[in-house]
């Protein structure tokens, strides 16, 4: 039983929220230099949970990322997509990964991945939007859907005085995942983009006014939520110039490629070794929706989030977070079983799921989805993504009934 | 507020001394119905009496053609060279100077209704061919449209579905033709999308250009929402439009767009619209001209009810202030600030409403602010900002304040708010157009002003 507020870690260790470092960088730049700089000494940094998310978006195609290499059903359905059995790299005596994904495998070796197998939920839906909702929301469209699952689980577990617990980077929308009704998560794309220009006081000046002003014709729910996020934008952005002498470390001992994923993670790695008490850090990958001409996409991003998780994994070793940070991986559907003309994969259902770091419980977890017993030319589910995220928010400490809308069992993903 | 009558709501707007047609009313339907305008416009609108405004927004303003000529020859020559953001850029020149706001309004929608993106397509012919077909039917024929956008290049080379064999049928088409362009997720089954899919194998894209490769196409019978026979790809486009679902789901998005964010309508107040659109036969003007003339149009439902997009946010600001800019700049900041025009995120296009806020587009939309107003590229009708809004009578920054909220702000500026504002740009040293620069800029990034 837990605390909605405080966790046992917490109790334990009292440590002190600082003041938010916040940094984002854009493709090929680390953080800025400026808050490279050392200064003032710092303050004891956190040792609370950090979860990691990354989206693969547009449905990765779980049967050529986890390849069942002895089953004939597979070549079969995959006449020019199939992996061939000599290039899969080798899990056990069934099933391969990706040629591309080297770094994957490494992880894999050294017990800090856990492949969670046919993971999926009831009646899947195979719209892009629909099944991405789902996953975020655990909700169905006919329920109310204004928040998600991790922007509920911060708004239980911490409180609201806790500034920046979730962080989001990249320059697309912010996922629905993260929306909480009181919004806690930030988006950032740029350090420049951070840093208002202009009468910055004045401004913060008149939109508190507004705030404090009588309530608008009708009562106008978008203008208090823009009022809100305006505030804490500008809140925000004032904190960021304040802790600009905070102190953030390279780690030059890790090479990131030069992606947008790649780099992300890797503010990501420096701001989980900052002061800065951020518990959700999440990017993603898109381009996974495959229906032409699949083979080429596929090897370039299935490389991609491999060797940036590799590289992730490593820098936090380094920088002896490996214990504490877990990496979860998910896209909102596979792919189809059988291959389509155009030498691509339609939309499917279940897929696995990754887990990464030294918190993990290393292996192969579950069966490989029947490509025999199937459902619609579709993979049935054997997993529920929803357990997934309960043993998740478990490892967090964090409660899991109210933000998955229902008691799912955990699974054995943790050491 | 949750129940709206809808009797009343699709009623014609008679003025009244509780809601009357004034600037605030005015700014809004040109705010909606395009891209805003100057504040003598407002007044001259305001004097004509709000039936005649709508009546000139929708049949008077037609192009005239020179400058319809002019941006023929300005897409030809980008197209030849190339240049995909070059097209962005010229589509905001088009929507800056088009007399027909309306018809570049809409235009925009269908765009984020058609998403396709430049970046995976690469090619500017194709995209501008694209862009020319949502434009000649924005205020036409639904039905037509759908049917040229189902054999449009640039979108199934965006689909992937410019080779569909019969043999193993790409889906994609199918299921975006259902969940995204004409009835929405729900209405239709797997088993649809897998039958509707047959309809179009045979459906290829050759050198830039649609073809029918009969050796691909499956002439079998197919069965899906209720119909069954040897249906052909047009034949079943028309067949999805001609289902239920499909007139409440396109003026559901209509709402959407031209009325209210939030909350979504509910089916019995947009039965009247679909009706319409139905009795039209999917003529889109009609169903517009029934939204502009309607008390909920005018109401609190509407009015300050929908969150700026960052195109609305920029075009919006320099028409009301006349101000030439490099548009070079402009098009990539918007980019930046995810909503590029031909550069639509995904197939589902942008959202829009409370996805455009999050605490870096804020901040974002506030420095492309600042970034226009103090540009040394920017001019203000040719003039520095002080001598443009003297030229408007406007000589204190008392008169700006009021002057900018009129023109930009969906819900007014209180005086209060307006008197720190002035107290703050008042502190600034240097020019005195510094100060109308910097009252300017203060006004454009409070929340009052991210409302359309």
């Amino acid at each position: 039983m837990h605390h909605p507020y405080i966790s046992r870690r917490r109790l334990l260790q009292n440590t002190a929220t600082t003041s938010a470092i916040l940094a984002g960088s854009t493709v090929g730049a680390g953080l800025p230099q400026f808050l490279l700089n050392a200064s003032d000494s710092l303050d004891k940094n956190s040792n609370d949970n950090v979860l990691v998310v990354i989206q693969l978006s547009g449905g990765n195609d779980g049967l050529n990322t986890i390849v069942p290499f002895k089953n004939d059903r597979y070549y079969a359905a995959r006449p020019t997509l199939a992996i061939p059995k000599d290039q899969a790299l080798k899990l056990n005596d069934e099933l391969g990964l990706h040629p591309a994904m080297t770094d994957l495998l490494k992880l894999y070796e050294t017990g800090a991945l856990a492949i969670i197998q046919g993971v999926g939920y009831p009646n899947p839906n195979r719209s892009h939007f629909e099944s991405m909702d789902i996953w975020h929301t655990c909700r169905r469209k006919t329920q109310q859907r204004d928040h998600g699952w991790i922007g509920q689980s911060v708004t239980t577990a911490l409180p609201a005085s806790q500034s920046t617990p979730i962080l989001h980077l990249g320059a697309e929308k912010q996922p629905l995942a993260l929306a909480a009704l009181t919004p806690r998560a930030i988006s950032i794309r740029s350090l420049e983009q951070f840093k208002l220009r202009g009468n910055q006081q004045a401004i913060t000046a008149a939109v508190a006014q507004g705030q404090a002003a009588a309530p608008s014709e009708g009562n106008n729910g978008l203008l208090d939520f823009v009022q809100s996020s305006t505030s804490a934008a500008l809140k925000m952005s004032q904190e960021l110039i304040k802790s600009a002498a905070q102190n953030v470390k390279h780690n030059d001992a890790v090479t990131y490629s030069n992606n947008a994923l790649a780099q992300n993670l890797r503010t990501t790695a420096q701001l989980i070794d900052s002061p800065l008490n951020t518990r959700v850090y999440y990017v993603t990958l898109d381009g996974f929706d495959t229906h032409a001409q699949q083979a080429n996409a596929h090897q370039v991003l299935s490389g991609q989030w491999s060797s940036a998780l590799g590289a992730f994994i490593a820098d936090i070793k380094q920088r002896g977070h490996q214990q504490r940070v877990t990496v979860m991986v998910f896209s909102e559907f596979g792919r189809r079983i059988e291959e389509n003309a155009s030498k691509g994969t339609d939309h499917g259902t279940a897929a696995p799921m990754f887990l990464a770091g030294a918190a993990v419980k290393a292996g192969v977890i579950g069966d490989h989805p029947s490509l025999d017993n199937i459902q619609q030319g579709d993979l049935k589910y054997a997993v529920d993504f929803r357990q997934v995220y309960a043993t998740v928010l478990d490892w967090m400490e964090w409660d899991s009934i109210t933000a998955l809308n229902g008691e799912y069992s955990t699974l054995p993903l943790f050491l | 507020m949750n129940h709206i009558d809808p009797a009343w709501a699709w009623s014609t707007f008679q003025p009244t001394n509780r809601r009357p047609w004034n600037l605030t009313q005015a700014a809004h339907l040109y705010r909606r119905t395009g891209f805003g305008v100057r504040r003598g416009e407002l007044q001259r609108a305001v004097a004509g009496g709000v039936q005649r405004c709508v009546k000139q927004v929708l049949h008077d303003n037609q192009e005239p053609q020179s400058f319809h000529d002019e941006m023929t020859r300005m897409t030809r020559s980008i197209v030849a060279s190339g240049n995909l953001q070059s097209l962005a850029t010229a589509w905001l020149y088009r929507m800056l100077k088009t007399s027909d706001q309306l018809h570049e309004k809409t235009t925009l929608f269908w765009h984020g209704h058609f998403a396709t993106s430049a970046a995976k397509v690469e090619d500017a012919f194709m995209m501008q061919q694209q862009n020319d077909l949502l434009r000649k039917h924005a205020i036409g024929d639904f039905g037509e449209m759908v049917q040229e956008i189902s054999q449009n290049p640039a979108m199934l080379l965006y689909l992937d579905s410019a080779n569909n064999r019969k043999t193993h049928p790409n889906e994609n088409f199918a299921r975006e033709l259902m969940e995204l362009f004409c009835l929405g997720e729900g209405n239709y089954t797997e088993q649809d999308i897998r039958e509707l899919a047959r309809c179009f194998t045979g459906w290829e894209v050759r050198n830039r250009a649609y073809r029918f490769n009969k050796y691909q196409h499956d002439f079998g019978k197919k069965s899906f929402l209720g119909t069954q026979g040897a249906l052909t790809g047009q034949q079943a486009v028309a067949h999805v439009i001609s289902t239920p679902a499909a007139s409440l789901f396109i003026a559901r998005k209509l709402v959407k767009y031209y009325v209210m964010d939030e909350p979504a309508a509910a089916d019995e107040l947009l039965a009247p619209l679909a009706q319409r659109l139905r009795k039209d036969q999917f003529q889109i003007r009609g169903t517009l001209e029934m939204i502009f003339r309607s008390n909920l149009f005018y109401s609190e439902h509407a009015v300050a009810r929908k969150i700026k997009s960052p195109v609305e946010l920029v075009v919006g600001i320099m028409r009301g202030l006349s101000i030439k800019t490099d548009l070079t700049q402009v098009a990539q900041r918007l980019l930046e600030l995810g909503h590029g025009v031909y550069f639509p995120p995904n197939v589902k296009g942008w959202d829009g409403g409370r996805t455009w806020i999050n605490s870096s587009t804020l901040l974002g939309r506030s420095n492309l602010m600042h970034e226009l107003i103090h540009s040394e590229n920017t001019t203000f009708d040719n003039k520095s900002l002080q001598a443009h809004l003297q030229n408007n009578r406007i000589h204190s920054l008392a008169q700006a304040a009021t002057y900018f909220s009129d023109l930009f702000c969906a819900v007014p500026l209180a005086d209060n708010t307006k008197d720190q504002l002035i107290a703050s740009a008042q502190k600034e040293t240097g020019h005195t157009d510094q100060q109308f620069k910097s009252l300017l800029h203060q006004i454009v990034s409070l929340p009052q002003f991210q409302l359309g």
